[in-house]
């Protein structure tokens, strides 16, 4: 895409061009009543000078009058009505994004955090916000209030229209593309040396006590103060073409009255232009800067948001979805995922794991565990279908996932991401967003599977009680729980959790884990759960490690007690592990880790 | 809020700079309008009586074009000036908030590290809108509207009385109009932060119906909960921007007025044109000021609160004390110390007698919570036992009070490991070198084995170049952990005969344990003292000592 991001983003905004017309008249309405209230008092006070009848005034003095009130009256009515655009047009680009995401292949969601999608949606769009209001409209404006003065300047005596044409443009194109500069500077040139300052800022300050017990804070600091200097450096050189810009608008409107000025006298003395409109032609100028003295802010506001498009641009053109799959999985089962050779990796990083071959009969519990950052996460993001393997397949029932229709693979097999979202709304719609219409008892019952019935007890208005956007007025503990229950109401029959056993307290952690098995025996279910301890892991079938990029059988102990897998040894340290584990056998169907 | 903080200029030398010198800038830009409007008046009046080219206007002219080359270099110094104090400042004001955290010591950080963090990362930023934009138009409204004023008193009475009556009437009014829509507004607000965080709540559960196979279709919702936000958010705007057309209506209509009466008494012959110019270019300039502080208040208010957060933490006392120079130290010991946290009954540690000496492994055990790292710090000097003392005990048996010790000399005796090492932004040897600059590759290559920061050397793309912090690599706690261990070893070996180890072992395999468990004990065999805050029994057992640390309710 060759256009620039502004252009396409605004172009996203769906624009009414009449609502954008309104705006700009508007705006237009209000700065001209400014300068043609200067324009006017200058005719008055001059013709009144030459003692006329009153009643020749009375049509300049209701005329001055009027546009004193025109100005702060349109001004209300143009910010009324450039914000109604902008706001329409963020309501219209939130829904392109989302619908872009949406359409998106499923790694694109994936890949992004909480925090980047709350930053495109928030932040983003109203800087785009911003760059309509603050930095397009006011050269829109400019444009018309400016066309306006020179045109009725010309009138008055043609050549001083000339000059304040040419004034105009040296302050309203010059002078923001300056301004532009500067801005540009100030972000390129000085987010260095900005982020160096802040990451030496933050550290002195988290290490306080360590660094002054070492006695090292005095050398940071002197750190800390040389980041300080470029940046002041980086500023300084970013000013520069902004303190230009200011000179030149101020130099600009100042030759435009001092030119119109000698040029009216000479037309006045030649008797070509009435005494009365002298003050006329050479104080429109003076108030015309008005109309240009904003826009170097408005250029700014440009470059600024060329960013926050940029960024949104890429979710709105990112690649579409490829060819859905329409095949849909048996509906009697058997439900059996494996994986087959899988590489398994993020597009555009290394892969994270390789060679992973795993067979899930149903009703199989498997646990995987493994160092932060080892591809736990990108190992059940492939197995769910929401990341497609480098290379290898994952398949249920014998069929690519790929190949199967994706709202039929979502109920097959449900993913619950480490940071699964609970949305403001009643505990019923958490719930029923998974499982559609529900009655209260299946509700109830899921809670209860999950381990929250004394919670939901406890609840002023039960199921119908409203939770905070994020589920941030629920305890760790509780929020897991929450989500276990959704996914149990998928009627999903492979469940696979990513818990965040981290941030929770040892025996918080142990108790979901443990909860979560249980709650899957009982109803028949395929799990793999992914975590952080080893402990409270009793009931699984197997425990499996990413360890270097591949996935081994855990020697531990609680593979040895229920031991009730088979293992045909991928690796050298599962082989190992094999030789003890499937010694024994169970009523239970296996894990198997083909090779 | 305070529209200048006093305290801004007590503390920051660059803001009284910036004050002063936007000061003057306003002062002679007022100066160089008046004389404008009094060149310009003048030639045109002289020009409109007599219609015909007076003989000064060539001089008139030269003086107008060396008035306006004045005023552009105004304009461009306050542009480019202003920027330099907007840094100046902010540099001024971290710097003192990092130095009086330096002294004042963890407990002054405690519980507040974001807000800090954020504080001194980024939120002192906000002060550039203030210093930039605001702050030379609050100076204005202070000195050029009252100067101009003054000038058209001169000129013409009954314009500068107009002027005067209007002038204080526009803040009155705009503060009625938002005193009397307060409530209404506060309603709409709530409203619309509430949709606000309903449109983010369904962005940021995207991923969750995605994997629930329910993405399709939100799209409508996202519109229909948008413009509900859009409808409360332009509810809103209707009532903000009320104040917004009283300062635009009043200050316009106030020039036009002006304007109409200038007119209406030269006709009457009790004004003369050059006096009626000269006011009426002078008018819109006596508002503009005000005009213009209107505009940027709401930009400034972010600075000035970020302003104020610095400006609170510099006035809380830093209450430390400098000592007498420390003596060489043989064992340290806790006397009936007491901490009492704030905003909890109990103490913890309560009563803490022990001592840690040298070439000995001392244990502090004790469930979470009973104070174990509190004694450490009170240990360490960053912070005062609220009962109780700590006190060294030199080579010769002497015992020192540490409240009378200076506390950098007894700093320099300890190396210190505690629970969450810090990583300064730099290469991996950097963040070893925090501790000593100057630490040759030799003493980094020495310190790293008995760390076991050899195994993370091995695992990490650039050994020792590896950057680290923000933009480098991420090390996880264990790794971090063998980090902190080995700057203290290279502290050992730079004389540090202390060596404080909070938990050493917390986020390492069995295998790293026992590399400092061995470490531990060869650290004792030459001589230093070693105190291990310890949970796993593997560490209790290498300790000769184990002092059990307890807490216990205080009355409140």
């Amino acid at each position: 895409m060759s256009r620039h991001p502004l252009l396409r983003v605004v172009a996203a905004l769906g624009l009414s061009p009449r609502r954008v017309a309104l705006a700009v008249l508007t705006g237009a309405a209000a700065l001209g009543s400014a300068v043609a209230l200067i324009g006017v008092s200058a005719w008055l006070v001059a013709r009144a000078s030459q003692r006329p009848p009153v009643l020749d005034l009375s049509l300049a003095v209701v005329a001055v009058r009027a546009l004193g009130l025109g100005r702060g009256t349109f001004r209300y009515l143009e910010r009324l009505a450039s914000h109604d655009v902008a706001l329409r047009g963020l309501v219209t680009l939130r829904e392109r994004c989302y619908s872009a995401l949406a359409a998106a292949p499923p790694d694109r969601v994936a890949r992004m955090t909480r925090g980047e999608l709350l930053t495109r949606f928030g932040d983003d769009v109203d800087a785009v916000g911003d760059v309509l209001v603050r930095g397009l409209l006011p050269f829109a404006v400019a444009a018309v209030v400016g066309v306006g003065a020179v045109a009725g300047t010309a009138l008055v005596l043609p050549v001083t229209g000339a000059v304040l044409a040419a004034a105009l443009l040296l302050a309203g194109v010059l002078a923001p593309w300056l301004s532009a500069r500067s801005a540009r500077r100030a972000l390129t040139g000085c987010e260095a040396a900005r982020a160096a300052v802040a990451a030496e800022s933050v550290a002195l300050l988290e290490g306080m006590a360590e660094l002054e017990v070492a006695g090292a804070v005095p050398a940071r600091r002197t750190r800390l103060a040389g980041h300080e200097r470029a940046l002041r450096a980086g500023r300084d050189a970013a000013a520069r073409p902004a303190a230009l810009a200011a000179a030149v608008q101020v130099l600009a409107t100042g030759a435009a009255v001092l030119a119109a000025l000698l040029l009216g006298a000479a037309a006045t003395a030649a008797g070509t232009l009435g005494e009365v409109w002298l003050p006329v032609v050479v104080l429109l100028p003076l108030a015309a800067a008005e109309a240009v003295t904003g826009l170097p802010a408005a250029a700014a506001e440009l470059v600024r948001g060329t960013d926050a498009a940029r960024r949104l641009v890429a979710v709105l053109d990112g690649p579409g979805a490829p060819a859905r799959g329409t095949a849909r999985p048996d509906e009697n089962g058997p439900w059996a995922l494996a994986a087959d050779g899988v590489c398994a990796g993020w597009p555009g990083r290394p892969a994270a794991l390789t060679g992973v071959d795993l067979c899930l009969p149903p009703g199989t519990v498997v646990a995987v565990t493994g160092a932060s950052g080892s591809g736990k996460s990108t190992l059940l993001l492939t197995l769910a279908g929401l990341l497609a393997p480098r290379r290898g397949r994952v398949t249920l029932d014998g069929t690519d996932l790929a190949d199967l229709d994706p709202a039929a693979l979502r109920r097959a097999v449900h993913l619950t991401a480490e940071d699964a979202h609970v949305f403001g709304t009643t505990v019923a719609e958490n719930l029923r967003v998974a499982a559609g219409a529900v009655t209260d008892d299946v509700l109830v019952d899921a809670l209860q599977t999950a381990g929250l019935g004394p919670w939901l007890a406890s609840l002023p208005a039960g199921l119908e009680t409203v939770l905070a956007p994020g589920g941030t007025d629920l305890s760790g503990g509780e929020r897991r729980r929450l989500l276990v229950a959704r996914a149990l109401l998928t009627g999903a029959r492979t469940l696979l959790v990513d818990e965040p056993t981290e941030h929770l307290d040892p025996a918080t952690a142990d108790a979901l884990v443990r909860d979560l098995v249980a709650a899957c025996r009982r109803t028949g279910r395929s799990l793999v759960v992914v975590t952080h301890r080893l402990t409270g892991l009793d009931d699984v079938d197997e425990v499996l490690e990413v360890v270097g990029g591949r996935l081994v059988a855990q020697p531990s102990s609680a593979y040895v007690t229920a031991a009730s897998t088979s293992i045909a040894a991928p690796s050298a340290r599962s082989l190992s592990a094999s030789g003890t584990g499937s010694a024994s056998s169970a009523s239970r169907p296996g894990t198997r880790l083909t090779s | 809020m305070r529209p200048l903080d006093a305290r801004l200029l007590r503390h920051a030398r660059a803001a009284r700079r910036w004050v002063a010198l936007a000061t003057a800038l306003q002062v002679a830009g007022a100066g160089l309008l008046v004389v404008q409007a009094f060149l310009l008046a003048g030639a045109l009046a002289a020009v409109v009586t007599t219609g015909t080219l007076p003989p000064g206007l060539p001089a008139d002219a030269a003086a107008l074009a060396a008035v306006v080359a004045a005023r552009a270099g105004l304009s461009a110094a306050q542009e480019r000036f202003a920027h330099r104090a907007a840094t100046d400042v902010v540099t001024e004001l971290r710097g003192a908030v990092l130095d009086h955290l330096a002294e004042a010591g963890p407990a002054a950080v405690a519980g507040r590290g974001p807000e800090l963090t954020t504080l001194v990362a980024r939120g002192l930023d906000a002060l550039d809108a203030y210093l930039v934009r605001y702050l030379p138009q609050l100076l204005a409204t202070a000195v050029v509207t009252p100067a101009l004023l003054a000038v058209v008193v001169t000129q013409d009475l009954l314009s500068a009385v107009l002027m005067a009556v209007t002038l204080p009437l526009v803040p009155l009014l705009m503060a009625l109009v938002g005193w009397t829509t307060q409530a209404l507004a506060r309603r709409r607000i709530a409203r619309m932060q509430q949709l606000g965080a309903q449109v983010l709540d369904l962005v940021a559960g995207l991923p969750t119906l995605r994997a629930l196979g329910r993405d399709r279709g939100q799209a409508a919702r996202v519109r229909a909960v948008g413009d509900a936000y859009r409808r409360s958010t332009s509810a809103v705007l209707r009532q903000a921007f009320l104040s917004g057309l009283v300062l635009e209506l009043f200050t316009t209509l106030a020039v036009a007025l002006v304007a109409v009466g200038i007119g209406l008494r030269l006709v009457g012959g009790d004004l003369d044109l050059r006096t009626g110019l000269t006011v009426l270019v002078l008018a819109p300039e006596v508002y503009l000021p005000l005009r213009m502080v209107g505009q940027h208040f709401h930009a400034s208010s972010d600075g000035l609160a970020a302003a104020a957060q610095a400006l609170d933490v510099l006035d809380r006392p830093a209450g430390r004390r400098e000592g007498r120079a420390a003596p060489r130290v043989a064992a340290v010991r806790w006397e009936g110390v007491d901490v009492v946290h704030p905003g909890r009954d109990v103490a913890a540690p309560a009563g803490l007698t022990a001592e840690v000496g040298v070439g000995r492994v001392t244990a502090l055990v004790g469930a979470s919570g009973a104070g174990k790292s509190s004694a450490v710090d009170v240990l360490l000097g960053l912070r005062a036992p609220d009962a109780g003392r700590v006190v060294l005990v030199d080579v010769t048996g002497a015992a020192h009070d540490l409240a009378d010790v200076d506390r950098r000399a007894w700093q320099r005796q300890v190396a210190w490991v505690p629970q969450r090492p810090v990583v300064v932004p730099g290469t991996l040897a950097d963040n070893v070198r925090v501790v000593v600059p100057d630490a040759t590759d030799a003493e980094l290559q020495r310190a790293a084995a008995p760390a076991g920061l050899d195994a993370v050397l091995a695992d990490v793309p650039g050994g020792w170049h590896t950057p680290l912090g923000s933009g480098g690599l991420g090390l996880s706690a264990g790794q971090r952990q063998r980090l902190a261990l080995a700057r203290a070893f290279v502290r050992v070996g730079r004389g540090a005969h202390l060596v404080v180890l909070d938990e050493p072992t917390a986020h390492l395999d069995a295998a790293t344990e026992q590399v400092l468990l061995d470490a531990v004990v060869r650290l004792r065999d030459a001589g230093c003292g070693v105190l291990l805050v310890a949970h796993r029994p593997t560490l209790v057992a290498v300790a000769d000592d184990v002092v059990e640390v307890s807490s216990a309710g205080v009355a409140a």
